[in-house]
């Protein structure tokens, strides 16, 4: 049997293989920085062999390492101070590939760094570059940051509709008069209700409500074409628009344009009196420094809204504040007034 | 040889210490020149508007008016004079601005071999 | 544990030095410019630091232990709102602080690494001294937890610096803290009296005017 080999020998084996055996890059440099380990997960990553790296310096197998590498390595070597380099602030320095066959191979795999010097008693000062593949890290984080902006939006979002909720049309009406009153435009709100809902919903069942009213909401927002116009479910039946800078004609030309367009589905409502189709009522307020809050112009909005019911149905009021509400029925013209 | 003549040295920098370097530093260099020192950006304007220097060294950090704002309106009134900024704050975007006004740029910290450039600077002109 | 003026003078020329240099290493990075400067030095002790830098609310910190002729903890803290503004400056997003992850952090802590890196080096080179440091480590808490993470707190002091971080035209005042033991503070003393008699022993040497 053979002598036992020389222990150094045997200990540096084995410390060869522990490094190959790390699951992350070892890099060595000597004072000169020249490459004095290259581990195995270099070499899969770079596809530089070790003999093409042993003894040579850094600086010639990667001549376009990053100023905040060479620094940091100079700054291990000279000073004897360790550095970090993040993935989020040094997007791959080193030009490093998964392998072959992965989802993401051909890319960098994104890499978290540190750079420490080694210091021994016997030898000059080297310096130890450690690279980790946090590549799925960023992944996940990347994941989550996307679901919480997701669950964000749907704290804003109506669920069945999908369009904005009472939550967001608060805000959005509060935020919006502010901007009316510095700005000097004027703000609409049109108020707007389905006609004889619950004798749909009697008839026709709740799931047949809920598609019915899915239907007449995408068709309110078929007629807004500005970004900053918003529908908003307000709440049961009830449905929301906020137009900024338009001032009472352009809301009542809206207003009737969508009354027009849910009596165009014709979506059938059997025990509707008058009409036999799913119809709407609206009322339309423009704030003009009478609206001191949002709830002023909803009221105002609300009461033509009312008067809409009252006076028949399927039909746009207006809340004029010189006068009572004035009644505008489908037939009557919309022309604003000749100036 | 003109250039080898006494110049006038004005040091600008809130740091008594850095003020007292620079002026240890020309001193070996050149015993002979004459070297002032202000604290600030305005006791500053006012020195050169009392006495021209040939060259006027500004540290860029400084509360109140800054190195640079300080060198603008020196320039403005005497575009000739010779000034170097120093900073240890060496960024592209400053490099450039300062070198757009004719500044030299020089960085901290103070050294012998740094104050040599300085004096390089005004004896070469 | 009283220094005179001259002194603190030189403490902070010396820092602002450090600190001029990292915002130059951060400015690279970023490709912004970058504005780092140290107003203030004040000698504290461990208590008063924590209270002036505010109990009640949460702070982030990066640390860092430097070893040499004399030991020191060096400590970046930033507010909680502080560093929200850091990161979202740095990294280009707005992410409240629970939602800071592990990535982002370690983007902190390259910055206070810069920093502390930046201070003790100028120090170390100024002061003709050799230290070793340990790896930068984060810490979340309140001052007093963050203070007091890394020593006995009853003999040490805090030399307390200001620090004015600038970017983007956003400025965002941060902390670095250094903790001595007494022990240390007198060597660091020393040294910063070798600094200035340096300094003055040259003008004193130098011709008469």
């Amino acid at each position: 049997m053979n002598e036992s080999a020389d222990p150094i020998a045997t200990r540096l084996t084995l410390l060869t293989a522990l490094a190959d055996a790390v699951r992350c890059g070892l890099i060595v440099l000597d004072g000169e920085k020249r490459i004095i380990l290259w581990n195995s997960w270099m070499v899969h990553t770079s596809s530089i062999p070790k003999d093409s790296a042993v003894g040579k310096p850094l600086e010639r197998l990667f001549p376009d390492l990053t100023g905040r590498v060479r620094s940091a390595i100079d700054s291990a070597l000279e000073s004897g101070y360790p550095s970090v380099l993040s993935q989020s602030l040094n997007k791959s320095p080193f030009p490093l590939y998964a392998k072959k066959g992965a989802n993401d191979a051909g890319y960098r795999i994104k890499q978290a760094i540190e750079v420490v010097p080694m210091d021994s008693d016997e030898l000059p000062r080297h310096c130890l570059i450690q690279i980790a593949d946090v590549t799925a890290a960023v992944a996940r984080e990347d994941l989550l940051r996307i679901q919480a902006v997701e669950l964000r939006q749907h704290t804003y979002l109506d669920g069945l509709t999908g369009i904005a909720n009472r939550r967001r049309l608060d805000e959005y009406l509060e935020s919006e008069l502010r901007r009316s009153k510095r700005s000097g435009f004027p703000l609409s709100l049109i108020m707007i209700d389905i006609d004889h809902f619950k004798t749909y919903n009697d008839t026709y069942g709740h799931q047949a409500g809920d598609r019915c009213m899915v239907q007449v909401a995408s068709t309110f927002s078929s007629v807004l074409h500005r970004p900053a116009d918003l529908v908003a479910r307000y709440g049961g039946e009830e449905f929301a628009i906020v137009l900024p800078d338009t001032d009472i004609h352009g809301a009542m030309t809206i207003a009737e344009t969508m009354r027009k367009a849910v009596a165009a589905l014709g979506i059938e409502n059997a025990r509707a009196k008058t009409t036999g189709i799913v119809t709407v009522s609206l009322g339309v307020a423009t704030a003009e420094g009478w609206a001191r809050e949002p709830a002023d112009l909803i009221a105002a909005a609300d009461g033509a809204l009312y008067t809409a019911k009252h006076e028949g149905r399927n039909r746009i009021c207006v809340h004029d504040p010189a006068h009572a509400c004035g009644i505008v029925s489908p037939t009557h013209s919309l022309e604003p007034p000749t100036q | 040889m003109d250039n080898k003549k006494n110049k006038k040295v004005l040091i600008v920098d809130d740091s008594r210490v850095s003020r007292m370097m620079i002026h240890g530093f020309i001193q070996e260099q050149r015993p002979e020149w004459a070297v002032r020192e202000a604290a600030g950006g305005v006791e500053a304007l006012a020195m050169v508007s009392d006495e021209l220097p040939d060259i006027i060294t500004l540290d860029m950090n400084m509360p109140g008016l800054s190195g640079l704002d300080t060198a603008q309106k020196i320039k403005e009134r005497f575009p000739a004079i010779c000034i170097a900024l120093l900073t240890a704050n060496v960024q592209e975007g400053t490099r450039n601005r300062a070198e757009a006004l004719g500044l030299h740029f020089m960085e901290k910290p103070i050294t012998a071999e740094v104050i040599r450039r300085v004096i390089g600077l005004v004896e070469r002109s | 544990m009283e220094l005179t003026d001259i002194q603190q003078d030189a403490l902070l020329e010396i820092f602002n030095i450090g600190a001029g240099h990292a915002a130059a290493t951060l400015s690279r990075m970023v490709n912004e410019e970058v504005m780092l400067s140290v107003p203030t030095v004040q000698f504290l002790k461990l208590a008063q630091a924590a209270e002036l830098l505010g109990t009640t609310r949460r702070i982030s910190a990066v640390a860092q232990s430097f070893n040499g002729p004399f030991k020191l903890e060096a400590i970046l803290i930033f507010s909680e709102n502080e560093t929200l503004e850091v990161v979202r400056l740095m990294i280009g997003e707005k992410i409240p602080l629970h939602e800071l992850t592990d990535l982002e952090q370690d983007a902190l802590i390259e910055i206070g690494n810069i920093i502390l890196n930046s201070c003790i080096g100028t120090l170390s080179e100024l002061f003709a001294t050799e230290f070793t440091s340990s790896l930068p480590a984060f810490r979340l808490g309140t001052s007093e937890e963050v203070l007091g993470a890394g020593c006995e707190p009853d003999d040490h002091v805090v030399m307390l610096l200001h620090v004015d971080f600038g970017l983007e035209r956003h400025n965002i005042r941060g902390h670095v803290v250094f903790l001595l033991d007494v022990s240390s503070l007198e060597r660091l003393k020393e040294r910063v009296n070798h600094f200035v008699y340096r300094a003055m022993g040259t003008d004193s040497q130098g011709a008469a005017h």
